[in-house]
Formats: C-alpha cells, structure tokens, sequence
C-alpha cells in the first residue's frame, strides 16, 4: 500500500500473458457461435429464396380457384382439404388439448402429473408416419380412404402440442393469482377459468396457432389417411387431397410442368404457415398478459 | 352503503350478516373467531402445534414471531386456505359463530367468502381493469347486475382509501397500479365481497415506508368494520395497528407454536414470558 498509486494500478490491472490468451480464446469462441447462428437461420432465406424463385413464375389466379383437372391447372381443392382437415384436427385436438392439459396442471396429484408429462414427451416424439399407420390400420381397411382419417390423424400429431404449449403457459400464470381467488370464496372451477385461464388465454391461442401450423405441413400421415384426389367437390367422406399430397405427388412426377406446379403449391403452403406465424407474434406482442 | 347491504344475501349461509356487524359499529369485545388444538401439517411435517386463541371481534390480532414460526401457515388455516396446497392439512377446531370452519358439512368456498384474505405481495388479476379487480369476488362468484357492481366498486375503492387515485383510470389494468396502490385495490377486492374478517399475511412487505403508513392508517380505519389479523415480521407495525398480539416461536421440532398473546400494549411493555421479552427486545429472530 506504500507504493504510488500510479505503479500499483499497472501492476495490478496490466495484461498478462493468460489473460491475452484468455481474450484471443473469447473472440474466437464467440466468432464460432457468430457463425453456428448464421447457419441456423440461413436455411430461412434459403427456402424463401428457392420457392419464389421456382414458384412464383406459374403462380396466378386460376392456381388458385382451380381444380386438378380443369383445362387451367389449379389446387382449389388441395387447399380447401389442407384447411378442412386441419381445421376438423384443431377441432378435435383444441378441447381435448386443453382440458388434458387443465387437468395434468391444475388438479391432478403430482404423481399423476409427472406420468402425463411423460405421456405427452411420448406423444410429441411420435413420427407422424406412424401416427399415420395407426389411423391407417384403424380405419383404411372399413372405411377407405378418406378426408376424417386424414383430420384424425393430424389430430394425434396437434393434441399433445396444445397440451404442452398449454401448460406451458398455465405453468407461468403466477400461484398468488389463484390464491387471490380462491381467497376470495371463487370456487376452483370458476378460478381455473376465469383466472387461470383467462390469464394465459393469449398463450393458449397461440399454442392452437402452433399445432395448426403444424398440422398443416404433415404429409405422410395424409397419404397414408386421405391418400389425395383430383376431385373438385370436397367430400370428407371420400378420398381428400392437400398441399402437401400435390407438393409430394408432383416432385416425384417426372412431367416438368407438374413438377413446378410443387414449388408454386410449396409457396403457397409457406405462405399460410407464415401467416400463421405472424399472427401468433402480433398477438403475443399486444398482449399484456402471458 | 345502506344499498350494499341487499347485496350481502350472496352468503346466504353465512352465520353472522354482516350488516348486523355493521350495526354494532362500536367497539365490542365479542369473539369473531376461537381456535382450539389447532395443528397445521404439510405432509408429515407439523409446522403449527396445538394453538388456542380467541379472535375479537372489530379489532386488530397481530401475529408475530420469528421466520418459520408458523404465523403464516397458521393464518392460512383461518380461511381454509392452508389446505389448497398439496399435502397440507389441518387438525384441531376453528369456530366462527359457533360453527366450526373445518366441520365436514362445511364448504371451504363459503369460508372463504366470509374470510378473506390479503397476501404479502399484492396480486391484482392482470386480465382486469381497475374496476374488474374490485368487482372480481362478485362477478366470480356469480353476482351480475350491472348498477350493483359499479356502487360497490366506488364503495370498496373509498373504503381502501384509494378511490381518489384511481376513479379517473377505473378502465386501466389494475397492475398498472404502484406496488402500493396494487396492494391496497387487493384490499378494495377483498372488502367488496363484504367478509367479516380479513386476514392479512405480512401486507406491507413488499411495499416502501409511504406506502406502508398509508396501508397501517387504513387497517385503523377498517377494524371499525371488519376483523383483522395481520402478520408481521415487522414488530413496530404490530405495535402500531394491532389491540391484540399473538407472539409465535419455533419449538425444537421446527413447529410453531404460540407462546403468548394478550393486549398488544402488555406484550410490548410488560410480557409474562421471557421469550417475548427477548424476542422484542431484539435478542432473537
């Protein structure tokens, strides 16, 4: 301490040898993370690039509102069974989803709880073919082919994704607000939906928003559930295409026109997820709860 | 506030009106509330043994003691608040009126509603307004009409001394409030479904020394209606807001149990157990 202040902060602070190679190792160390998301998110730009490029050229009106076998070739009925079979799917997965996941956060025993959460770990590691060959075994071989084995199927891949984005979000509602109301002589039902609920309300719609655009992009389980149709008419009952059957169908399809067709009906498939996903942040930013 | 009191048909089976309380405004040293052999548990663990304590009527108990004395787990026994977390249950008796709150004929929901509770860190709904917070016993619980609501809103927000802050925002999120002002609409809350008694789990904790006196003044204006227990870590409050202390210590089991209660001025000034004595003093806790 008897040492001038001046000499003793360059001792104390002066870069040592360690210390550079310190600072060297940092700089490349963060440089390769740099790097590593750079990677990670180029594929976006990729894609984007790739489907307006090969997709926008025969993208028109008629694409559109047209049928397979109209004289103009168009997917009408490929995106109206895409919406219908995952519109139905949400139906089915939505209540389900939710209440099972109410039930796992709100009411079950721990014990019960760590067993659905692994349930639902099994669920959502299911691949989506053989949540396919499952709705395919159990009803192809009565039924045929058909629009409802299609949303069936779709169902089994969206529930556990409403149910764990559900939680999710459950999880975050603070105890002291249930407590408020349970305090406040609320039964446990009204408090589970009027707060609980009501508080994550625009996480849970979001968790909806997820598993739908998640259905929407499955084709295997469709192929295997819906198999596809040229029909123009939208029968559930029947045999039922989607975007994703076309996209599938056509790039295997060696004619150059169906071919491109894929990456018009890929566009437009992009374009509805993207959609999907900007819809979930702009109600998640205007929200002021969960 | 003569209107409000056809509102109190809401707790229809709730022994004592409270708009016969309300006619007895003076001071009365009738009990509102008597435990006896009250034990708390979580699980196995005994956190609260064996307490009797009568409750009077239109005053304030304090509750206090050192951390893990059991004061709060205790307070949560008296509305049957305790039991909603998993594992914990109650022994023992808690007689409101004559009937007993743990009797198995009696619904924890109804307690509740005559028994309402204030929590250490204020928890306006997020999801509602100013006004939606207050109606939000009410409207919860079932209670509809439109002109109704808008009165006790008014009347509750007065009644927590916070009606001149808030009446030009009652449409804003109540969590837009100061911690202050959050705790003192969760106290608008909780006075708007009329209860006779209002626990309060250490109130002023997370709130800073202002808001503290505004929150301490109103708890001298609300044992005028209501009956109050409060606890606290902080001793001086206890001295300055409760007639009645209730000192708690943690026994050689880590269970609470109670050590003495009398008028709060006897306990502050003359104990009659040396652990109090030293626990004021400052010597422990």
């Amino acid at each position: 301490m008897t040492v001038a202040p001046g000499t003793q902060t360059e001792q104390r602070f002066a870069l040592s040898d360690s210390d550079r190679r310190r600072m060297r190792t940092n700089r490349i160390m963060l440089r390769i993370i740099q790097v590593a998301t750079f990677v990670a998110v180029l594929p976006v730009f990729l894609i984007l690039i790739a489907i307006l490029a090969k997709g926008l050229g025969t993208l028109d009106l008629a694409f559109l509102v047209n049928n397979p076998l109209d004289e103009q070739v168009g997917i009408a009925n490929a995106i109206k069974g895409s919406l219908a079979m995952t519109g139905i799917a949400l139906l089915i997965s939505a209540p389900i989803g939710i209440a099972a996941a109410i039930f796992l956060n709100e009411y079950a025993s721990t014990a019960v709880q760590r067993i659905g959460d692994t349930l639902v770990d099994i669920l959502l590691g299911v691949p989506s073919i053989v949540a396919g060959l499952f709705i395919f075994l159990l009803v192809v071989p009565a039924l045929g082919y058909n629009g409802y084995a299609g949303a069936l199927a779709l169902s089994v891949l969206m529930t556990p994704v409403v149910i764990r984005t559900t939680q999710e979000v459950l999880r975050l509602v603070p105890a002291g607000l249930r407590e408020a109301s349970l305090a406040l002589g609320v039964p446990m039902w009204r408090t589970t939906i009027f707060v609980t609920c009501r508080t994550a309300l625009s996480g849970i719609l979001t968790g909806l928003v997820l598993a739908l655009s998640r259905g929407i992009g499955e084709t295997a389980p469709l192929l295997l559930t819906a198999q596809g149709s040229n029909d123009s008419v939208i029968d559930l009952g029947a045999p039922l295409s989607s975007m994703t059957i076309v996209i599938y169908n056509n790039t295997i399809s060696s004619d150059p026109v169906k071919f491109a067709q894929a990456w018009t009906c890929a566009l437009v498939l992009f374009a509805i997820a993207l959609t999907l996903n900007v819809l979930i942040r702009f109600k998640t930013i205007n929200s002021r709860v969960l | 506030m003569a209107d409000s009191k056809t509102k109190v048909s809401i707790k229809t089976s709730a022994p004592k009106s409270s708009s016969a309380q309300r006619a007895s405004k003076g001071a009365s040293s009738s009990t509102a509330m008597r435990l006896l052999n009250v034990e708390a548990m979580y699980g196995s663990f005994r956190a609260v043994n064996d307490v009797t304590l009568d409750i009077e009527a239109k005053s304030v108990t304090a509750f206090i003691g050192p951390s893990g004395c059991g004061k709060t787990t205790l307070l949560r026994t008296l509305n049957r608040m305790h039991e909603t977390l998993p594992g914990a249950t109650v022994k023992g008796s808690i007689q409101v009126g004559g009937t007993d709150l743990y009797d198995p004929s009696v619904d924890p929901v109804r307690v509740r509603r005559s028994i309402g509770m204030v929590f250490q860190k204020p928890n306006p709904f997020p999801a509602m307004s100013i006004a939606q917070n207050v109606s939000s016993g009410l409207r919860l619980s079932g209670t509809k009409s439109k002109r109704d609501v808008a009165e006790i809103v008014e009347e509750s927000l007065r009644k927590a001394a916070l009606w001149d802050e808030v009446k030009d925002k009652l449409n804003e999120p109540g969590v837009s409030l100061s911690g202050g002002q959050q705790q003192r609409l969760c106290i608008a809350r909780t006075i708007a479904v009329e209860p006779e008694i209002v626990l309060m789990d250490e109130p002023c904790s997370a709130l800073d020394p202002l808001a503290t006196l505004k929150i301490e003044e109103l708890i001298g204006e609300l044992k005028t209606r209501f009956t109050i227990v409060i606890v606290t870590h902080n001793m001086q409050q206890a001295a300055r807001v409760s007639d009645t202390t209730a000192f708690f210590n943690m026994g050689a089991d880590r269970g609470g149990y109670l050590v003495e209660t009398g008028p709060t001025n006897k306990i502050f000034t003359n104990p009659s157990n040396k652990l109090t004595e030293d626990y004021i003093a400052g010597r422990f806790g």
